[in-house]
């Protein structure tokens, strides 16, 4: 019998762990398991255990698990992170207080501002000052330092950020503070420092993100150790992977060091199942679109890359675009991949207010108590509840007929929350909800193409989540999107994506040279040093590196501006990136200039080590016992509408309206829309044109 | 239900909820594409701009999240914009305007690009913009003097002209611009970046009309306006009929200020409220003079935060509140007096208003801020080339009903941003020494004022510089027996140690040699209520965090700690507040 090997990737959420499993030769199967919130890592063992035990193998077959957790962003969401120091340049204490000053509502006179990571009386200051070509204009007073760090350790402080002013230029003296605060602290604290995470300009945005680096170092270091010791106990002992919010993974190791770059981890292994997904099919723009039950998620992937940003606020409520709707989180800045985020999700609460305006979301039943059909104690109606309503899911119950549903109660809580107090009947104010989710959702989809000057009619949208299949054809509809592609596992894909990902870590060097001053010598010098940093860096995580991609970039801007614009740097040629830089600008704002002087900011460097395994095959989906049911559409009213299972479709085009069942989600197919399958099982639904 | 019938059909919330997101995120987006691609750090970083979408009558449907006291002055300009040229646009023209004079502009800086919208030949909306600009011309760098006696000394006017004309730049409209400032890349680039703004809400506006069609698109934004009105009649029904009239101050000009009213009469009648400035002082032979445009928006602002709903930022939400003022007064000057430093009294009206409201629905109030923006203006040369920099510091809000104001925030009639110092540093030939919060600066109360901002400045150059600040006779105000926020300071230090208290908004600008140091504090917030009924634990929390000390806490809150500097003792407290109470009757 032949003895297969199998990597594992696992997707925590709030109410299930997705787990997908790839045998080495190819074969995917998945599974979702309850998660266990008081200690994630529980949950895993668990149903790792009870894999190898169906699988009749040994635990030294699981070869590599590929990991996204919550666990950073949960630190956050509830305060839960560590008790967190800042050691900072004398004079600049309250940077981190004074935030950018801007806040994401007007006309509120109520709002209140996000508290500190680090309270006041916890940032510490210490004579030094650099100059911003880094130059020393006060050397480290290391007295200071020590005395920081007796004040630290008398507040019994668990992480300590560094953060001095112009420290991307010169990282000494960050250094030299963190070899004292390691002289004199517990070898339990946690230190970081900016000028290792963020070597950018900036002292707000830099210091947010090390802080927040700081503040869940220890709870990411404390899980990642759990975790181990969980896998070793049942006998797993192969590298354990963390996708980071970049798309790309890192080990353990780098994940606990580079803690803040956890929190998108989840949504951004959504990502990049789509990106492999279209990778080789000719597809030039993809927008991928996932929905669960708290929100809606978009991103942008042209010719086969996900569109990324480093401009990220966690914790901000839900961002519409994280790029002008600022101060109501933590800015971390870092790679992440370009995730819109709104709140419609399937727990989306259905509300009116005194003046009859209805409003989906932002407000969320969560995975619990959950909408009021979920028969959890929720009681305020939800989107699902008015899925259900219109028949788009099942009403008898979901995860292929695991999870029973009150279909009964949850269209009584709509009828009686909305419909009756608006005076509309039931499915047409069902179908309202409907609309305004999707409204909102658009926004999302907006915010990754329209928001960069990108038509999204000239997108593919792929579709996945619990709730993304369900919606995604109207949301294509009302953005004027003629392809909606649904994959296989739709349901888990962010999981399948963690086993899709490359090993992949994006390097920055800040270019010292002012605008003009960069020749093409320069250029290559400086490029060169940043290929060494990443090698250094690499080889001591332990990677070989023969069959590494090096992949370049060059953020630019016009002389005079703030922001850059990124483009590729395939030919280490000023004028060239120059007048990539041109067509981006003009591509994205409208307008180009010809007379001011083109900057270079930062050089970039992703290096990726692309994954090597067999092609994916999916096993066969278990039965599913499936009925026709009533299901309302704008067009054509209630009617009975056949409900199949993807194996039901094929080749040739078939006519909506139909609902496509299956284990981890459901699809809908509206009058109007075509559905066949394509050669890898996606299902690829045409709309008519508008 | 709430339908407003305009015409045979039926609106139905939840379309009409659709459509106002639709244009709400079409004026962010505007919002979104300015900033990120502007040149100068006051558009960039400090993000002094605004933008916003208006139907074909001109009226706003939706605003950016930009600044309130800049949003609601779009009304007023573009009831010039409907005056100056009716039915006469045609697709692709472009309008520019800053003159304060006939255009409906603020102060000169203050560049409007609107750009009128059609569909299919229909005139369909228009796209708003306004920035502040870098340099306008005019006796300073910034074009903001507070000597400057008439606008002629201000800089470049520009009446409402067309930018474009059917899509063809004006090009000798152009090449005026860049021959009257001293920072063309800037002025220029920050132009084309509002023109991109302008352009993106056509595009979003086409598609909102190819979808709805014009009759129902219009029918709905009427609704919208209708809807947004009654919310704010509700509102404005709910309060207490009456006049309530309140005087705030600007400190005055000069080495030796003559303090200037801004009186503010609010009339409650039913669903109406009526603002009146007379009493307000006579305007000045100084630049603080504030074209009405300004306080307008300021009133229209102060009386949109009383609600505390989602109402939609449309005109029709004004349509209750009326705005006077007697002409020739600091808040309704007559030409040609000179506005370029007018913001001062801008938020000024915002703090009157607000103080008489407090008299009438205090829970919804908020004690005095900062007092607006900060302004430290220079110029000189480096190493041979010029530079011009333009700090404009912001930083604290009052205290409110049940809350403590809030430090290191903007002023809340405007929603600014600082400029990283980092990058201050690194464009100018300043050093900032410290940029931080100032213990017991905040106004004392049952809720305390936010701290005030300290931000001090090294010059590595020598430059001439000029400043405008405020709130240093008349520090912010409290609300319901809360004390006033700590007052303001600019003080010089020079390099052989002599110090000097600079005026708020001397009549000159001063000289500053390498090495000097300019250390600009801001006011703190008003506080709320009764500072000796603070709970004992808010102090000792504040004395933790270093926002209060030992000393303050017993002076401003009669709390007293015990020998550990950090636990209250509660008898010695409750001792020092009785006694506190006895002497106050």
């Amino acid at each position: 019998m032949v003895q297969h090997s199998y990597r594992i990737g696992i997707d925590i959420g709030g109410t299930f762990t997705d787990i997908v499993v790839a045998r080495d030769d190819g074969l995917i199967e998945t599974r979702k398991v309850p998660s266990t919130p008081d200690d994630y890592s529980r949950g895993i063992a668990q149903a790792l255990k009870a894999l190898v035990q169906e699988y009749s193998t040994t635990p030294d077959r699981i070869t590599g698990i590929v990991h996204a957790t919550t666990v950073a962003t949960n630190a956050i969401l509830e305060y839960k992170g560590a008790r967190t120091g800042l050691l900072t340049t004398e004079g600049f204490r309250d940077v981190l207080e004074m935030r950018r000053l801007r806040i994401p509502v007007l006309y509120d006179l109520q709002y209140d501002k996000p508290k500190p990571l680090a309270a006041r009386h916890l940032r510490l200051e210490v004579r030094e000052r650099l100059g911003p070509d880094g130059t020393v204009r006060i050397p480290l007073n290391e007295a200071d330092v020590r005395e920081a760090a007796r004040r630290f350790r008398e507040d019994k402080v668990e992480a300590v950020a560094i953060s001095f002013l112009h420290a991307y230029a010169n990282p000494d003296h960050e250094i030299a503070a963190e070899a004292i605060l390691r002289e004199e602290l517990d070898e339990s604290v946690y230190t970081c420092r900016g000028s290792e995470i963020l070597p950018e300009i900036r002292e707000y945005e830099r210091t947010s993100t090390v802080v927040v680096n700081a503040y869940i170092g220890p709870v990411v270091r404390n899980y990642a150790a759990a975790l181990t010791t969980r896998l070793a106990s049942i006998g797993v002992t192969c590298p354990v992977e963390m996708m980071h919010s970049g798309g790309g993974i890192m080990r353990l190791g780098s994940a606990v060091k580079r803690a803040a770059s956890l929190v998108e981890s989840g949504p951004a292994a959504g990502v990049i199942a789509c990106a492999r997904l279209v990778s080789g099919s000719n597809e030039p723009s993809i927008i991928s679109f996932d929905m669960g039950g708290t929100t809606a998620k978009a991103a942008l992937i042209e010719d086969g890359e996900p569109a990324r940003t480093t401009e990220y606020e966690v914790g901000a409520g839900i961002n519409l675009s994280s790029k002008l709707v600022k101060g109501g989180g933590y800015p971390i800045k870092m790679p992440f991949i370009d995730v819109s985020e709104i709140g419609a999700g399937g727990g989306s609460i259905v509300a009116i207010d005194k003046m009859n305006q209805v409003s989906v979301g932002p407000q969320s039943a969560g995975a619990y108590p959950g909408p009021v059909c979920y028969g959890l104690g929720g009681r305020q109606a939800t989107l699902t509840d008015a899925f259900l309503t219109l028949g788009y899911i099942n009403d008898v119950a979901l995860a292929g007929g695991t999870f029973p549903l009150q279909a009964d109660a949850g269209r009584a809580a709509l009828n009686d929350q909305v419909a009756r107090p608006l005076g509309l009947d039931l499915t047409k104010t069902a179908r309202g909800v409907l609309t305004l989710a999707v409204t909102t959702m658009t926004r999302a989809v907006k915010a990754v193409s329209t928001y960069r000057g990108r038509d999204p009619r000239h997108s593919t949208l792929v579709a996945f989540g619990g709730n993304g299949p369900v919606v995604a054809a109207e949301v294509a509809k009302a953005l004027g999107i003629r392809r909606v592609v649904v994959p296989r596992a739709a349901g888990v894909f962010s999981a399948l994506g963690l086993l899709r990902s490359d090993v992949e870590q994006e390097f920055v060097r800040p270019s010292r040279r002012r605008a003009g001053e960069l020749d093409d010598a320069g250029l290559a010098e400086l490029y060169g040093q940043l290929t060494e940093d990443a090698r250094r860096v690499l080889t001591l995580e332990g990677y070989e590196l023969s069959g590494a991609e090096f992949r370049y970039a060059a953020d630019l801007r016009y002389v005079g501006q703030a922001y850059e614009l990124t483009v590729p740097a395939r030919r280490l040629v000023f004028e060239e990136l120059a007048e990539l830089f041109h067509l981006e600008h003009e591509r994205t704002y409208g307008h180009r200039s010809q007379k001011d002087q083109v900057h270079l900011i930062n050089a970039r460097l992703t290096v990726r080590l692309p994954l090597v395994a067999p092609p994916q095959r999916f096993g066969a989906a278990p039965p599913q016992r499936r009925v026709d049911r009533q299901v309302s559409f704008e067009e054509t009213g209630t009617a009975s509408i056949a409900v199949i299972g993807r194996a039901d479709l094929d080749a040739s085009p078939r006519r909506g309206p139909f609902v496509i069942e299956e284990y981890d989600c459901t699809c809908v197919i509206g009058p109007g829309q075509t559905a066949r399958l394509d050669d890898a099982g996606n299902i690829d639904i045409a709309l008519e044109a508008a | 239900m709430k339908t407003a019938e305009t015409g045979a059909e039926k609106i139905d919330p939840i379309t009409l909820e659709v459509i106002r997101n639709a244009l709400a995120s079409t004026a962010d987006e505007m919002a979104l594409i300015v900033m990120r691609s502007a040149y100068s750090p006051v558009v960039r970083d400090i993000m002094d701009y605004s933008t916003a979408l208006c139907d074909a009558q001109g009226r706003v449907i939706a605003q950016g999240l930009t600044l309130p006291i800049q949003l609601c002055s779009f009304p007023r300009i573009m009831g010039f914009v409907r005056e100056r040229y009716g039915s006469t646009l045609k697709q692709g023209d472009v309008l520019i305007a800053n003159d304060p004079y006939g255009s409906g502009g603020q102060h000169l800086p203050d560049v409007y690009i609107l750009k009128p919208i059609f569909v299919d030949d229909r005139l369909a909306g228009f796209a708003a913009t306004v920035a502040h600009h870098t340099d306008l011309g005019g006796i300073v760098p910034g074009s903001v003097a507070i000597y400057a006696t008439e606008i002629q000394q201000e800089g470049l006017r520009l009446p409402l002209l067309k930018l474009y004309e059917a899509g063809e730049p004006a090009e000798s409209v152009f090449r005026i611009i860049e021959a009257n400032t001293r920072a063309p890349v800037e002025v220029l680039g920050d132009i084309r970046a509002q023109i991109a703004a302008c352009n993106v809400a056509e595009e979003g506006l086409r598609s909102l009309m190819a979808r709805y069609g014009p009759a129902m698109l219009d029918r709905y934004i009427d609704a919208l306006h209708d809807h947004a009105e009654a919310m704010m009649r509700d509102v404005i029904r709910a309060l207490p009929n009456g006049i309530y009239r309140a005087t705030d101050y600007i400190d005055g000009v000069g080495e030796n200020p003559v303090p200037l009213p801004i009186v503010a009469t609010v009339t409650i009648a039913d669903d109406t409220i009526d603002i009146d400035f007379t009493g307000t002082a006579d305007q000045v032979a100084a630049s603080i003079n504030c074209p009405i445009s300004l306080p307008e928006s300021a009133a229209f602002c102060a009386i949109r935060c009383l609600s505390q709903q989602d109402i939609p930022n449309c005109e029709g939400y004004l349509r209750p509140i009326t705005v006077r003022a007697p002409e020739g007064c600091l808040v309704n000057p007559r030409y040609p007096a000179a506005c370029g430093a007018r913001g001062v009294v801008g938020y000024r009206v915002f703090d009157a208003i607000m103080q008489a409201l407090a008299q009438v629905v205090p829970e919804r109030a908020i004690g005095g801020s900062e007092g607006g923006p900060y302004l430290l203006a220079g110029g000189g040369v480096h190493e041979g080339k010029p530079f011009v920099l333009n700090e404009m510091v912001v930083g604290t809000w009052g205290a409110r009903s049940g809350k403590d104001g809030i430090e290191g925030i903007s002023n809340p009639a405007a929603n600014l941003s600082n400029q990283p110092i980092e990058m201050v540093e690194t464009d100018m030939p300043v050093e900032v020494l410290r940029y931080g919060l100032v213990p017991d600066s905040g106004g004392a109360g049952e809720f305390r004022g936010g701290l005030a901002f300290v931000r001090e400045f090294r010059f590595l150059s020598d430059a001439r510089f000029t400043l405008r600040g405020d709130r240093r006779d008349h520090p912010p105000f409290g609300i319901e027996g809360g004390g006033t926020g700590a007052p303001s300071a600019h003080l010089f230090i020079q390099r052989d140690g002599t110090q000097r208290h600079l005026p708020t908004m001397p009549m000159e600008s001063f000289n500053a040699r390498r090495g000097d140091i300019f250390r600009l504090t801001g006011a703190g917030g008003g506080g709320y209520g009764d500072a000796l009924k603070r709970e004992p634990w808010r102090v000792a929390d504040d004395l933790h965090e270093g926002k209060v000390t030992l000393a303050g806490a017993e002076r401003d809150y009669g709390v007293i700690f015990a020998a550990d500097g950090a636990t209250v003792d509660l008898p010695a407290t409750q001792q020092a507040r009785a006694a506190r109470m006895g002497e106050r009757t």
